[in-house]
């Protein structure tokens, strides 16, 4: 399992990376309106009823679903950037013997989690 | 974090050809804050774990139909999940703001011809792109635009 994740080592950063930055851009307002705003009723809640998130969320330029990207990135990005974070946590806290199991199990719920992420997208 | 720092977390799998004295954690690295800031960092990646998968499921409520969105964004109201959203925020914004400052260091002197801008350009742009995506986002769901 080590030396795979050594080979997967450059997709497994890039999606990290990716998670940092895109994942943290878009997520932070994502958390402030839908996370804290409308829950608390500074923003009405129903500026995002079922009708316009809908529309917002399929929302099309010149045939591109961007919108649909947008929200993918958002839900699959952070899961990357969590499951390495977490991967390294364990070992400074715990050693590095059984890393190669931890990171694997990590990067599948990683895995298992972008297919739900997607999945979701491309049922709304 | 419960138990102690592992003393050979970062010891190379063999030994090298230059004697080095064994890592040795000190007994006081909890009290040190640069290694508490730098577990809170990879410590945020629970945050993100959930956050993500939160986010998954309140999409995925949006496809069940309205009466299930309606039920997701009213279970939003709990309590503990404003909680866990302010604590949330509060992760992405420390995430942010450490990692555009370490993102300059990062740059490569060069790629082929081509130099990357100074570091306090990168560093501004980041914190541009942030804002810029954050607020687009957040009139985006709010209502006030598109």
């Amino acid at each position: 399992m080590r030396t795979l994740l050594l080979k997967l080592e450059p997709i497994i950063w890039f999606m990290f990376g990716q998670g940092i930055m895109i994942g943290t851009m878009l997520m932070t307002g994502w958390i402030l309106v839908i996370g804290i705003l409308m829950p608390l009723g500074i923003v009405d809640p129903m500026n995002l009823n079922y009708v316009r998130a809908q529309e917002l969320f399929t929302a099309s330029v010149l045939g591109i679903p961007i919108a649909q990207l947008l929200l993918a990135a958002l839900l699959v990005l952070p899961l990357w950037k969590g499951a390495h974070h977490v991967r390294s946590l364990l070992v400074d806290l715990g050693g590095g013997e059984r890393d190669p199991l931890v990171g694997t199990v990590l990067y599948l719920i990683a895995i298992v989690g972008s297919v739900m992420g997607i999945g979701a997208v491309a049922g709304i | 974090m419960a138990g102690p720092a592992h003393p050979e977390a970062m010891a190379p799998p063999k030994p090298g050809r230059t004697r080095t004295a064994p890592p040795q954690m000190p007994s006081t690295w909890w009290s040190s804050p640069r290694i508490r800031t730098y577990l809170l960092f990879d410590a945020t990646g629970i945050i993100y774990f959930l956050v993500g998968f939160l986010a998954i499921k309140i999409v995925g409520q949006l496809g069940a139909g309205p009466i299930a969105w309606q039920a997701q964004m009213k279970a939003l109201e709990n309590p503990i999940y404003i909680l866990f959203h302010v604590v949330a925020l509060a992760s992405v914004i420390f995430v942010a703001v450490r990692f555009f400052r370490l993102f300059p260091k990062a740059q490569p002197p060069a790629i082929g011809p081509a130099k990357p801008p100074p570091g306090p350009v990168i560093h501004a742009g980041l914190y541009v792109l942030w804002i810029g995506l954050t607020l687009v986002v957040s009139l985006a769901l709010a209502g006030v635009i598109f």
